[in-house]
């Protein structure tokens, strides 16, 4: 097990460098317009875009402009955005608490909503609760979250009049009732968004669980249903559902920039979205190594606790 | 066909004691299903409206320039701006003007050509692909199998940002993202109906009777798993209009001429609170067809193959 989360770990930095060598290439070889004509607008004379791909060393060999990048990224120096030229660094950390409350939150929603109904629903099966819970699943996965989004802004401005603050991130030890009003009502939607697929699914291996023979072993020898349900049959649904969680966490980190467009909040998702359309190469080649990088962390994290899980699951 | 019909023929004796049951016949039969599957049959006929509603704008729009509908969604008509719902408007009008009942009725064109872009382009070919990889495994199931997972861990909203900052926004750049999105959707559950396919006795038996790998492919084991490649067709088109909306609706979508539900939205938002409408309408109408699409793969996924319920949740 642990030469095995040794081996995972140490190939990380391979992984992340094949990522970022793909980003590079794609963001220098592709576009179909040169980041200095951007900058320098129409009406740019070619001395002066040959200024400028001389201040951000354009006019180097990609091969020198990837590892002065990378060498730059290793000492924590990001650069500066094309446009506006702020320090990538302060703004990313700067907006990076806003986006992991808004994930961390959603995705502590998604998992409290879909196992406790997955689990209700898999043991009053065929009840109208069962019924109602599955619909909305479906409901859950056919509504788009953008527009669940914008009904929780108008409908409460409409009936109450009211709005959620908006502006700088404060943290919950702070001003807690400040940071509920901001972050918990689009938790709820993008968690409760990603909650559906964890619910379907665990309310399908809670099923097969609950037909198998240790369960009736465990009920006959008179055991409550709760503990049977709970201390028996929960325990043997982790490993797949740690695996939709996981599912889960993907589908809530890319809601985030929805969900950070909408609600006002001035997160990572924003500033990835605003580079993207403004074509600011730098911010965007650093988001996507992050964004990258925190993906394969988790899908590490879940691969790694199936041995925790499960203590049958062997690695090599 | 007709020599292994007729091999198979040949070594079963003809006889009164082959006949088979009488049928039902298909009319009753479908009557019977659809009365257990209402929600199916809503489902299905909402489909069916919706896609000939798409195919008639697309004619209207791209063929003869026209949109079908009661007013031009493109044109501005300032005095005529934030209009509610009314018998000349049942939509409301927006903020240029326009009715928003012909905007939600050309935005069809889109959503449809999106979805059918994402069937057709993407998803079939990535069935067949999937379908492949469970038959001949080795090599080609590795492949595809690991593309397939990076595919799925890495969150396309963000490839897609990328490929923005690269080529720009446009009709191209969506068309990308929903094939790749599409093309990885069922060949997980394909590579393994394909897996068990393999094993049937029929399938050993055409090969015995001198039926080439490619033949037994496609008329053995691609009729077989066809319920699967249906299914998964409905969800690939319904997740390929919602990413389109929402790819709209966050600003790096289609034209911001093109009439879409997901540009509507996008618009609508900073009225929405004085002038619902102009985001409700829209919304429902994807909502809709996502949901149609969505309950309409669920009833098939049930009647078509019963082995397969609860199995994909």
């Amino acid at each position: 097990m642990w030469r095995y989360a040794l081996r995972r770990i140490a190939f990380l930095p391979v992984i992340i460098f094949v990522v970022s060598v793909i980003t590079f290439v794609l963001l220098r070889v592709l576009p179909d317009q040169d980041p200095a004509v951007l900058m320098a607008g129409q009406n740019a004379t070619p001395q002066q875009v040959q200024a400028i791909h001389e201040l951000l060393g354009l006019d180097k060999p990609i091969v020198v402009q990837y590892i002065d990048w990378m060498s730059d990224v290793w000492r924590g120096d990001l650069g500066e955005t094309y446009f506006g030229r702020r320090d990538i660094g302060a703004e990313v950390l700067r907006r990076f608490p806003a986006s992991a409350e808004l994930v961390l939150l959603s995705l502590i929603v998604s998992v409290i909503v879909g196992v406790s109904f997955g689990v209700l629903s898999a043991v009053m099966r065929n009840s109208s609760l069962d019924y109602i819970v599955r619909l909305s699943a479906v409901f859950g996965q056919s509504i788009p979250d953008f527009f669940l989004l914008i009904l929780l802004i108008i409908i409460p401005s409409i009936i109450w009049n009211y709005a959620a603050p908006i502006g700088g991130y404060v943290a919950p030890w702070d001003d807690p009732l400040r940071n509920i009003r901001i972050y918990v009502p689009p938790s709820l939607i993008l968690g409760i968004g990603g909650a559906a697929g964890i619910m379907r699914l665990q309310r399908t291996t809670m099923l097969e669980v609950l037909g198998s023979d240790y369960v009736r072993t465990a009920r006959a020898k008179g055991l409550g249903a709760w503990n049977v349900i709970i201390g028996h049959a929960m325990r043997n649904t982790l490993a797949p559902l740690v695996t939709v969680i996981g599912t889960s966490f993907t589908v809530i980190f890319a809601g985030s920039v929805i969900a950070e467009r909408v609600m006002s909040i001035d997160g990572l998702g924003v500033f990835f979205l605003d580079s993207a359309i403004q074509r600011d190469f730098p911010v965007v080649q650093f988001l996507v190594l992050y964004t990258a990088t925190v993906v394969i962390v988790v899908n590490l994290i879940v691969d790694l606790s199936y041995a925790i899980i499960d203590p049958r699951v062997k690695y090599r | 066909m007709a020599n292994e019909a007729q091999a198979i023929a040949g070594a079963v004796p003809a006889g009164d004691g082959w006949a088979m049951p009488p049928e039902t016949p298909r009319r009753v039969a479908l009557a019977r299903l659809a009365r257990r599957n209402p929600v199916g049959v809503i489902a299905l006929l909402f489909v069916v409206a919706f896609c000939a509603l798409g195919l008639a704008q697309v004619v209207s729009q791209d063929i003869f320039g026209t949109v079908l509908a009661p007013y031009d969604p493109r044109d501005i008509q300032a005095q005529d701006q934030f209009q509610g719902p009314s018998w000349e408007h049942p939509f409301g009008t927006n903020q240029r003007g326009n009715d928003m009942f012909s905007r939600v009725l050309a935005g069809a064109r889109i959503s449809f050509l999106i979805g059918l872009m994402g069937v057709t382009i993407g998803f079939i070919p990535g069935a067949l692909l999937g379908i492949a990889s469970g038959y001949y495994q080795r090599w080609l199931d590795y492949v595809i199998q690991r593309s397939a997972e990076a595919w799925s861990a890495f969150p396309l909203i963000f490839l897609y940002l990328a490929l923005i900052t690269a080529f720009g926004r446009g009709l191209q750049t969506i068309a990308i993202v929903i094939i790749i999105s599409s093309v990885f959707g069922g060949s997980r559950v394909l590579r393994a109906a394909a897996l068990v396919m393999k094993q049937n006795d029929f399938v050993e038996a055409s090969r015995a009777v001198g039926a080439s790998e490619v033949r037994i492919l496609f008329h053995h084991i691609v009729p077989n798993v066809m319920p699967i490649i249906i299914v998964g067709a409905s969800s690939v088109f319904a997740i390929s209009v919602l990413t389109e909306s929402a790819l709209s609706f966050l600003g790096i979508g289609v034209d911001p001429g093109t009439p879409s539900w997901g540009i509507d939205l996008f618009e609508g938002l900073n009225n929405a609170r004085f002038f619902p409408y102009l985001v409700i309408f829209p919304g429902i109408a994807i909502s809709l067809v996502v949901l149609g699409f969505n309950m309409l793969g669920d009833t098939l996924r049930d009647v078509l193959d019963p082995r397969l319920r609860g199995q994909l949740g």
